[in-house]
């Protein structure tokens, strides 16, 4: 229905801008000019709103539209896709602009204190677009597929995207306003949107496919600079932190749910058993365990421990169908909880501390190195989050590791085929019962790593941390982001750990957010923000077979 | 002895609400093979109702006898308004999903409609004062948005316990329990008699077929939603009344029960669904008085219930009076 809206809204649109076609150069020209024009001079009559508005120099949003509206030249390449590319950019430059200059407006009490760049640019703007929307229709509005082209290419491809990830994120998180932090959202969207419609996500995919162990190393490099950017600061990098266990956990979770479709409902439990096992062998003064182990033992142990249980909570279960899975899940983490909360020695034996946990973990201390203090490194000064966030990129890494090479091996492609058909997996000669069992056992047992390590980072442990919320929250990660690709995970835990952070006004609403944004993701993109290609055909199997059969003879047809 | 009746009691009286919830979560999956985890929320959005019709529409001093059918539309009013509005932008453009996608949406209108309510539930500024009489407030006066924490529940069955030899049995109960086997016959009495129930029933068994009959199934899937819902508002504000607050995390626990109950039955039976609920209820309660020392009492009540479910899955995974379950692909 909303679709089917969207492609006449734009048909009348494009009708609206048939009298443009034969002048439709020199008005790009102009409107470029314009915008160019309208981006360096004054948005606001007065100073101090939001950042350098009136500076000549054109920061936050002005920059935006700038570059936005040097994006409407993608549609100009002779490339699939360039024109709905061209106007992703366009409208998104006119969509900023307008939004900007409605803030001015309201900030500063009327549209009289918006000066005359914004008006410069918005008409630019217009007249980008409505050239754009003169182009001639022509098929070609599916992604393109890049060529290849050579290995040193794909990788300078990679390690640009990696580079300007991180310079992403750290511009973005110096961004002091919510207001301009989701400028800056909006406009990395839109240009990741106008690049996705030309194919370049999908060339790098498989850029990176390519030079696997190539991407991995510099990726994690590319990650383990961002606390060298800090100063020093704490702040960021506690959150990197968080981030760092998260997604480790999120991408273990990608591999029961992504990969062998198991919607497991309690995985924080898991987590929360590796948490409870770290804080009770750390040597902590409150632990009802007298035993203080090497860490590198005590999170095999938490691991273990934690796989165990999986076992025993899947065997039972995962003979049936998947939707007794869910909830039996649910119900294990329910009384994980509940029995977390008990065992303090009054309704059960005492080894929690029931509700107020086990806090005074002590910091990590591996080869005497100490991980609670400061250290300098290149005159750099790092806090000493950053030595844990060094130790979560290394967990992060061993579990990135574990799904890749499981994904490829043939345990991957049977947990596949099991998602895809049981009984037609089974049909193949593919033990079912053990395949996802095993799924749901690596799953918990990296869930139960990331746990043991995490109860160091927050240094207490309790039953309130592991809520269903929380499960929630790492399924969101993971469908958001996009089920079956590692970046997806990653992606989809930063961007529900961040935006709480960046955007405080909407700490109190977010699990209403995420609701939402749950329900109408599995409508309109069931796949994620970062697709897998095999899973986007399953989910879209309906559209690309009724574009299969609608494409002239001869065009290009979708191709794996 | 008087003590194993009284808890009998109990549990028969929790049992009834888990049936009323696990009958909603039957009807959907007999007939779409949908766990619509969000049918909870649809209980607890009713209780909500309810309590909205009693504190802001009736007038004051609204006798009991008059004020408790009105309650009782409100909150089916509400939850099958919901249950409408869920099933036809949520669950019915996803029909031919693959599994995982209306299970993740379920999730997700879950969470929407307890946030809905904790941050915009329209309560009574003074309401939040626990231990008085709860205030009637009127359309007019002063209002504040969000259920944060349990609101009170209007008492209105009232009057001394009922002895039977022993054992105290609160009026309420008494209502309880009565009301919701009456309305336990009555569906199942529509479902076996009435010409949209034998549609249902062919629905559930074959929905190709039953389309090729010259049934409408869309209509068929909003009638067992419809049905489930309004059952669920029931079972909300008798909840509220049997226990005297109600919240909006109260649907979460009561589903997951509910839930439980119609896979003890056997999922897809209406009459298992009954035997079910009120068997999860005694059990339950049973298990709070008589487990083994550190493992009983209250603190241990949900995980015996979760208990029950696991080791009925590893024994008799199709429920008590349930078919084979055939697994769909």
């Amino acid at each position: 229905m909303i679709r089917r809206f969207l492609r006449r809204t734009r048909a009348r649109l494009h009708a609206l801008a048939v009298p443009v076609a034969p002048y439709r150069v020199p008005v790009a020209v102009l409107g470029a000019l314009l915008v160019v024009v309208g981006s360096w001079s004054p948005w606001a009559t007065f100073s101090g709103f939001a950042g350098k508005m009136t500076l000549a120099y054109p920061g936050g949003a002005r920059l935006y539209t700038l570059v936005l509206a040097a994006a409407v030249a993608l549609a100009f390449v002779p490339l699939r896709g360039r024109r709905v590319a061209g106007e992703i950019a366009g409208l998104g430059c006119l969509g900023l602009a307008l939004l900007t200059t409605l803030a001015i407006a309201k900030e500063g009490g009327g549209l009289v204190n918006v000066a005359w760049g914004a008006w410069v640019t918005i008409v630019g703007a217009v007249l980008l677009l409505l050239s754009l929307l003169s182009l001639p229709e022509e098929e070609g509005d599916e992604p393109a597929r890049l060529p290849d082209g050579p290995a040193f290419g794909q990788l300078v491809g990679v390690l640009a995207i990696l580079v300007t990830a991180l310079v992403v994120v750290v511009e973005g998180l110096e961004i002091p306003s919510a207001g301009q932090f989701l400028a800056y959202l909006a406009f990395l969207g839109l240009l990741a949107a106008a690049a996705a419609k030309l194919g370049v996500f999908e060339w790098l995919q498989r850029a990176a496919e390519r030079h696997r162990m190539i991407t991995l190393t510099a990726a994690l490099l590319a990650a383990a600079a961002f606390p060298f950017t800090q100063d020093g600061s704490n702040e960021w990098v506690r959150v990197g932190c968080s981030v760092g266990v998260f997604a480790a956990a999120a991408v273990g979770l990608n591999i029961v749910v992504g990969l062998a479709g198991l919607l497991d409902l309690g995985y924080i439990a898991f987590f929360g058993v590796g948490a409870y096992v770290g804080a009770s062998l750390s040597g902590s003064p409150d632990s009802n365990v007298r035993l203080n182990l090497v860490f590198l033992v005590v999170i095999a142990v938490g691991a273990i421990f934690a796989a165990v249980l999986g076992v025993l909570i899947g065997a039972p279960t995962l003979r049936l169908r998947g939707d007794y899975l869910a909830i039996v899940t649910l119900g294990f983490g329910e009384i994980f909880r509940i029995a977390a909360n008990n065992l303090d020695g009054f309704a059960g034996p005492k080894l929690t501390n029931g509700p107020n946990g086990i806090p005074r973990v002590p910091n990590l201390n591996l080869f005497g190195f100490d991980f609670g203090e400061s250290h300098e490194l290149f005159g750099i000064t790092l806090g000493y989050f950053a030595n844990y966030f060094f130790a979560e990129l290394v967990l992060l890494a061993f579990v990135i590791l574990a799904f890749v090479r499981l994904n490829n091996s043939r345990i991957g492609r049977a947990w596949v085929a099991i998602r895809e058909d049981e009984t037609a997996a089974s049909a193949m000669g593919i033990n079912t019962v053990n395949m996802k069992l095993l799924a749901f056992a690596i799953g918990a047992f990296l869930a139960g790593a990331a746990g043991t390590l995490n109860a160091h980072v927050t240094t207490q442990v309790s039953p309130d941390s592991y809520r269903f919320d929380e499960s929630v929250l790492l399924l969101a990660a993971v469908v958001l982001g996009g089920m079956g690709t590692i970046g997806g995970a990653i992606l989809g835990s930063t961007l529900l750990l961040v935006l709480p952070e960046k955007l405080r006004f909407f700490q109190e609403k977010r699990i209403l957010v995420f609701g939402i944004a749950l329900i109408l993701m599995m409508r309109f993109r069931p796949e994620g923000i970062v697709p897998n290609r095999r899973r986007q055909r399953e989910f879209h199997d309906d559209l690309s077979g009724a574009d299969a059969t609608s494409a002239p003879p001869g065009a290009p047809v979708v191709s794996t | 002895m008087t003590q194993f009746a009284q808890q009998l009691v109990n549990g028969v009286v929790i049992g009834a609400l888990y049936g009323l919830i696990a009958l909603g979560y039957t009807m959907v999956y007999g007939i779409i093979q949908l766990i619509n985890f969000a049918h909870g929320e649809v209980f607890m959005v009713g209780a909500f109702g309810g309590l909205f019709v009693w504190t802001r529409v009736i007038p004051d001093g609204t006798p009991a006898g008059i004020a408790l059918p009105l309650v009782l539309l409100g909150a089916i009013l509400t939850s099958v308004t919901v249950a409408l509005i869920m099933e036809r932008f949520a669950y019915r453009p996803l029909r031919n999903a693959p599994r995982l996608a209306p299970l993740i949406t379920a999730i997700g209108v879950s969470l929407f409609l307890q946030e809905l309510v904790r941050l915009y539930y329209p309560r009574c500024s003074a309401a939040d004062t626990v231990g008085e009489s709860i205030p009637r407030c009127g359309v007019t006066q002063g209002r504040e948005y969000g259920a944060l924490t349990d609101q009170q529940f209007p008492s209105l069955i009232s009057g001394p316990n009922i002895k039977v030899g022993g054992v105290q049995i609160p009026r309420v109960s008494i209502f309880v329990v009565v009301v919701a086997i009456l309305l336990m016959v009555a569906l199942s009495a529509f479902v076996r008699r009435s010409r949209t129930g034998k549609a249902m029933q062919a629905t559930a068994q074959d929905r190709d077929t039953a389309k090729l009959m010259g049934i409408n199934t869309d209509r068929i899937i909003v009638v067992a939603f419809v049905l489930g819902a309004a059952l669920a508002g029931v079972a909300g504000v008798m909840q509220g009344l049997q226990v005297g607050t109600v919240g909006f995390k109260m649907g979460f626990l009561a589903g997951i029960k509910a839930f439980t109950a119609a896979v003890l039955g056997g999922i897809g039976n209406i009459a298992g669904a009954v035997l079910g609920g009120f068997l999860l209820g005694i059990v339950e309660v049973m298990a709070t008085q008589y487990a083994p020392h550190p493992f009983s009492g209250g603190a241990w009540r949900d995980v015996w219930a979760f208990v029950v479910l696991i080791v009925l899955l590893v024994f008799r995974p199709s429920g008590l009076l349930g078919e084979r379950v055939v697994s769909r692909s």
